[in-house]
């Protein structure tokens, strides 16, 4: 009896899971080991393994370095999403990259945190102005016809300053969207109607067939052959990773800095892409080889020890003192922060915008990584450890590792009363003084006292 | 950035940089105090049944209780050639609403005389403490478990009437099947 129920039961999970199946057969190397989905907006780390943008984001622990899922090799910064797998995996399962995206969208709403907007307009055409009128009421990506929008060669220009924005869910953002892009929204949509009717959607054409230009090292520009990601998203080939003489890698499309030493291949897509292209990947095994052997006589010694120092710093340096337990930079993905940490005071989104010491010293700052409208004019303000919230956090996520951590601070106001009685070291301020950066440097505690009140005869 | 579902900072906070007294809605819950959408972890475990009936590993199952897929009935034989051969045992496993990024809470049902397990039927493993990975799932618990049976990790014992007979596989033996109780259907 207990197996025909158990038949009933299964039938019924059946049905439920199958109830989104496009009939689209997801490659392995394509599904995310933390949800069991096809990836959405896809990260890789730099051990080489992909994940999606919010189960990456959800597996970090923001108190100290995370170990990737699959091979525990430790990081602590959290990657940008790699827009050439986003848009890749959209081109090859539309359907379901679309209900992923609907799926996550929905959550996000739920949540009132949101993961970049990529236009594929914007990925096409690169035209900044735009991007920027482009922003959208409607909350779906504009990239409803992957086969006429991932034209060869789209990606060629694609610098990732798509992230596009969404008005309408987060209260008061109203002020930050541009004065009426009413009419630029007009004539977007009606590109997209236009495409649509071109093109159904679930029309059994070949959309899914993908070319080399799809997957272009970004140094090269040719097929990709054992790509590694770097941090800021962009895909290159191994071979073609310039590891400077200072041991500071920088991403040649944006420029923004690697941390940690060369990033693994990314096998996933590596087998891919000989699967796809085994000719052409066997031509650049070939071709590739004598150049990596000279390229590693030169340089394996200093991309060793940079790893290594990079290691080393990383380990040393979970100093608990310097550390913003749960807050991440918006701009290398640090997540804690560790060192200086500075706060925008005029973003108004939940999920707040900071940047650490380093990127906040550099010029270019990307929009946030969760969607912020984070603005040039922003101002900064430098923030301080919270000592005793953070040793309490630290206590308790040590003894009772279960996810109650969240639970266990619900009202801001009680740990932000005992933040009043929290020694701050005066050397700390000496140092901020001594760097002489023009910062307002505001402390915490008085206002947070103020608020405290407030929240507290609000609540009764 | 900071955490979107924990610790990190309160939105008062975050507003009183602006407008200190006035604008910010100091009652505004919480945001996502909730952990993940369960929406997604319900989707996961869908999807972890539907492999785990497919895969047809020998000795393991898993099974939903009715009504609720966050806590799952799973049986383990005990492997061949192990002084646990030809005994079945039945677990239970109940997922946190965070899962996968944390491990389900695994325990015997049945009473299992084993160096690793305890009187309560709770299981001293690694991946399902500290060395949990959201890559884990179901299927590779339950054999974990599985081959826990044959190769106990006896120098830190929860059990260690067990821990010290196992040198004796042959009265183990003998012991595992005196206090073998078949799980009742």
């Amino acid at each position: 009896m207990a197996e025909e129920e158990s038949a009933q039961k299964m039938e019924e999970f059946r049905s439920m899971a199958i109830e989104d199946d496009e009939s689209e057969q997801i490659s392995g190397s394509f599904i995310c080991c933390v949800c069991l989905d096809l990836l959405y907006k896809p990260v890789i780390l730099a051990c080489g393994h992909i994940s999606c943008f919010w189960c990456v984001h959800r597996s970090m622990s923001g108190v100290s370095e995370t170990k990737c899922a699959l091979c525990r090799q430790p990081y602590l910064h959290f990657p940008s999403i790699c827009l050439l797998l986003h848009f890749l995996l959209l081109k090859m399962y539309p359907d379901s990259y679309r209900r992923r995206e609907i799926l996550t969208l929905e959550e996000e709403k739920k949540e009132g945190t949101f993961s970049p907007q990529f236009d594929a307009l914007t990925w096409r055409s690169g035209d900044e102005e735009q991007q920027k009128l482009s922003h959208s009421s409607q909350s779906h990506m504009k990239c409803s016809d992957p086969n006429s929008s991932m034209d060869t060669g789209s990606f060629r220009n694609g610098e990732p300053h798509a992230s596009k924005v969404q008005s309408e869910p987060i209260e008061g953002i109203d002020s930050y969207s541009p004065s009426s892009p009413k009419q630029d929204l007009k004539q977007e949509r009606d590109i997209i109607v236009e495409e649509e009717s071109a093109h159904p959607i679930g029309s059994d054409q070949s959309c899914k067939q993908i070319t080399a230009s799809d997957v272009l090292c970004a140094e090269c520009k040719q097929l990709l052959f054992h790509p590694v990601a770097l941090n800021c998203g962009h895909v290159y080939c191994e071979s073609c990773i310039v590891y400077p003489a200072d041991e500071k890698l920088t991403c040649q499309v944006c420029k923004s800095r690697h941390p940690g030493g060369l990033p693994k291949v990314c096998l996933e897509l590596d087998h891919f892409l000989e699967q796809q292209f085994p000719e052409e990947c066997a031509l650049r095994r070939l071709t590739a080889r004598p150049r990596l052997a000279i390229s590693e006589n030169g340089s394996q010694k200093s991309r060793n020890s940079g790893a290594d120092n990079e290691l080393r710093n990383s380990s040393r340096s979970i100093d608990t003192s310097a550390t913003h337990f749960g807050v991440g930079c918006d701009y290398c993905g640090m997540y804690p922060i560790i060192g200086y940490r500075y706060q925008c005071q005029d973003c108004i989104e939940v999920i707040g915008f900071d940047l650490c010491g380093d990127c906040y010293n550099s010029r270019c700052k990307l929009p946030g990584r969760f969607n912020q409208q984070h603005r040039p004019e922003h101002k900064f303000r430098l923030k301080k450890p919270r000592y005793v919230q953070n040793y309490m956090l630290r206590l308790v996520t040590g003894q009772l590792d279960d996810g109650s951590t969240s639970l266990v601070f619900p009202n801001e106001g009680s740990e932000d009363g005992v933040l009043l009685t929290a020694p701050t070291s005066p050397s700390d301020v000496q140092e901020d003084a001594e760097n002489g950066l023009s910062i307002d440097f505001v402390f915490e505690d008085e206002p947070d006292s103020e608020h405290q009140n407030n929240s507290q005869s609000n609540s009764n | 950035m900071a955490a979107v579902n924990s610790y990190a900072e309160t939105p008062q906070e975050r507003y009183q940089g602006n407008t200190p007294a006035a604008a910010p809605p100091s009652k505004q819950p919480l945001p996502a105090a909730k952990s993940v959408d369960t929406q997604s972890v319900l989707k996961r475990l869908q999807s972890e049944l539907m492999s785990l009936m497919m895969s047809g590993d020998p000795g393991i199952s898993a099974f939903p209780e009715e009504d609720n897929i966050f806590c799952w009935k799973g049986t383990i034989t005990g492997s061949k050639d192990t002084v646990f051969e030809g005994t079945e045992y039945k677990l239970s496993l109940s997922f946190p609403n965070d899962y996968p990024f944390k491990p389900p809470k695994v325990k015997f049902e049945t009473a299992c005389f084993h160096p690793n397990v305890d009187i309560y039927g709770n299981i001293c493993l690694d991946i399902l403490q500290d060395k949990w990975s959201s890559a884990y799932d179901v299927r590779t618990i339950l054999l974990s478990i599985q081959s826990l049976l044959g190769e106990p990790n006896t120098s830190s014992p929860l059990n260690t009437q067990a821990a010290q007979l196992w040198s004796n596989q042959e009265e183990y033996r003998k012991m595992v099947e005196k206090l073998y109780k078949p799980p009742t259907a």
